[in-house]
């Protein structure tokens, strides 16, 4: 058994514990249907005009999916390392086998198969509600995977940077909406000024954002990554972020007081 | 007789706060050592710095032979003071889920029976009154048979029916070899299942051993306790030509005459001297000195000095020496002015 059955035992409860939480099941796939129905209306209403949403419609499937690859993580991972500490849960923990990284994992599985149901629903809303033509590649599952796997690694180190539930409730709200709107989701680059540049390449979710764009709407023209496949590159790219984070979430956790 | 667990002049601070104070003991294999002390005394850190998820500032901790963080996880079962699982998964599935994070582990059915919830294994965690939860915590800590077992409180909350099950669960793993360091504040408790016992007071172990040796040290002589009607003079009773003649100290205390080192035997005559002096009264006890005797005595001593302090400004001193527990079941050393 050994890692494998930790991480098991880890998903197990973890799964149990949310689908029993009804509202929180409910929001999390509400929210999404709420913002297909006022975004695709809104851009529906001009859809090639000027403003912000001019795009056709498939330009902000990206948009979509970052909103429960980002905000699922961070506020989801955010409030159970807070609710794990309050409870003592990961003094508990610290002395049992189950590794820091493990329990990372086990709750980076309940939240991929979270955000994979949401984003299926968000893809057949999508298509339904706003017309969008868009391609559908199996890089957009290891997309939304590496991308949970991400965002579960900062949400972890919001949780344990933050003192109590609500703090990192608010701190992933804070940080996880510049990063929503500054990533090349519902707003491109030529749109914003300048300076924003730098910060729009500093974000994980700018590479989400693209490589999606690029495997589900080529006429979009992503540009490639020195020479290589956007689709591919950017996955690329946001893998190693996904290492990195992963690593940095895990090490956050707290083991002593 | 080895030591499973040990601590040699531990040290702790919270900033400005002294948690632990030069505390070093020693559980042998197989031993049920328990912890008693006011709140804040430092209990809880100690079983933090023991089991490896609090860092002491200086001294060592030894678990197995080995430094806390590198025991063997699977040897160890640890119930944290205010645990709280997951609130929605059953009791059974809590105990289910504990026991997947070993490689081997005790069946979880059996568990919730060994802690007496078999009834309420299908109940959610959150929906359990308070002992019973206490119970399935308690249970997380079994879940992997450990080898040492920490236990911080762990009947705090569960009716008294429910703490006879889990202190019979405690005996019934005591007798298998389990080695047991639980903290307390129910003195029956401590002395019903520790071999020793050690009192923590404002961070510093300010005595140890078995509990017959705490209460021959500590805990006084055996008193009768004679509680007069409201009418009747103390001072007055106690100084009387007859009382004063009898061979036993008699002092007014709290509204009470107090006859120190009586035996049972003594009751009879003492009774008849009280009538024929006209004494009224409304109730007669005679008790042996006990833990809580020894509690009281060397605790609140500790807190009432602490009190003493404060009130004229004074830092708080610390013990010159630090007190050792060892494995023999005697008493080592006595705190300054706690007696």
């Amino acid at each position: 058994m050994s890692r494998l059955g930790r991480v098991r035992a880890q998903t197990s409860a973890g799964w149990r514990s949310f689908v029993r939480r009804r509202t929180a099941v409910f929001f999390t796939f509400f929210f999404p249907v709420i913002l297909i129905a006022i975004f695709g209306a809104l851009i529906q209403t001009d859809p090639t005009g000027g403003g912000l949403f001019a795009e056709p419609a498939a330009y902000y499937v990206p948009g979509y999916l970052a909103v429960v690859v980002l905000f699922t993580p961070f506020s989801r991972l955010g409030s159970e390392v807070a609710r794990h500490r309050e409870g003592n849960r990961f003094e508990k923990l610290a002395t049992t086998p189950v590794t820091r990284g493990e329990w990372l994992l086990g709750q980076t599985v309940v939240n991929a198969a979270i955000i994979a149901l949401a984003s299926l629903l968000i893809l057949v809303l999508v298509v339904a509600l706003t017309g969008a033509e868009i391609v559908f590649s199996p890089l957009v599952v290891a997309y939304i995977l590496v991308g949970v796997v991400c965002f579960c690694g900062i949400g972890a180190m919001l949780g344990s940077y933050t003192d109590s539930q609500d703090g990192a409730v608010a701190a992933s709200n804070a940080i996880g909406l510049p990063l929503l709107f500054l990533s090349e989701t519902f707003i491109a680059l030529e749109q914003l000024p300048g300076w924003f540049e730098p910060f729009v390449n500093l974000s994980p979710l700018t590479y989400f954002s693209r490589g999606i764009r690029a495997a589900t709407y080529p006429d979009a023209g992503t540009p490639a990554v020195f020479g290589v496949d956007p689709a591919l590159a950017n996955l690329g790219i946001l893998a190693v972020l996904a290492v990195v984070t992963f690593v940095l979430g895990a090490r956050s956790i707290p083991r002593t007081d | 007789m080895n030591a499973v667990v040990e601590a040699t002049d531990l040290h702790k601070t919270y900033g400005e706060t002294v948690a632990l104070e030069s505390v070093s003991l020693a559980v042998d294999d197989g031993e049920v050592f328990a912890l008693i002390g006011p709140n804040g005394a430092g209990k809880t850190t100690l079983v933090r710095a023991l089991t490896g998820t609090t860092v002491p500032n200086s001294g060592t901790a030894h678990l197995l032979d080995e430094s806390p963080t590198a025991v063997d996880r699977s040897r160890l079962g640890v119930l944290p003071q205010e645990f709280s699982p997951p609130a929605r998964l059953t009791a059974q599935e809590l105990l289910e889920y504990y026991a997947g994070l070993y490689d081997e582990s005790r069946d979880p059915e059996t568990v919730l029976a060994d802690v007496g919830l078999v009834e309420a294994g299908d109940t959610w965690y959150e929906n359990l009154s308070g002992g019973q939860k206490r119970r399935v915590c308690v249970g997380s800590a079994l879940v992997n048979d450990p080898d040492v077992l920490f236990l911080d409180e762990p009947t705090t909350g569960i009716d008294p029916a429910g703490r006879r099950t889990v202190w019979r669960l405690i005996e019934d793993l005591a007798a298998g070899g389990t080695t047991v360091v639980l903290t307390t504040h129910d003195m029956a408790e401590a002395e019903r299942l520790a071999d020793r016992v050690g009192l923590l007071a404002d961070g510093s172990l300010v005595a140890s051993g078995t509990p017959a040796a705490l209460v021959a040290e500590h805990g006084g002589s055996s008193r009768l306790t004679v509680e007069p009607t409201a009418e009747t003079t103390l001072d007055e009773v106690a100084s009387s030509g007859t009382l004063s003649a009898l061979e036993y100290a008699v002092e007014s205390r709290d509204g009470t005459l107090v006859f120190e080192d009586v035996s049972p035997a003594d009751i009879g005559p003492i009774v008849d001297v009280l009538e024929d002096e006209g004494l009224e009264y409304t109730s007669i006890s005679w008790a042996e000195p006990d833990l809580e005797t020894v509690y009281l005595e060397l605790a609140d001593g500790e807190e009432r000095a602490q009190t003493d302090r404060r009130s004229i400004g004074v830092e708080p001193a610390r013990a010159e020496a630090s007190t050792t527990a060892d494995s023999t079941g005697t008493q080592e050393a006595n705190p300054e002015g706690s007696q």
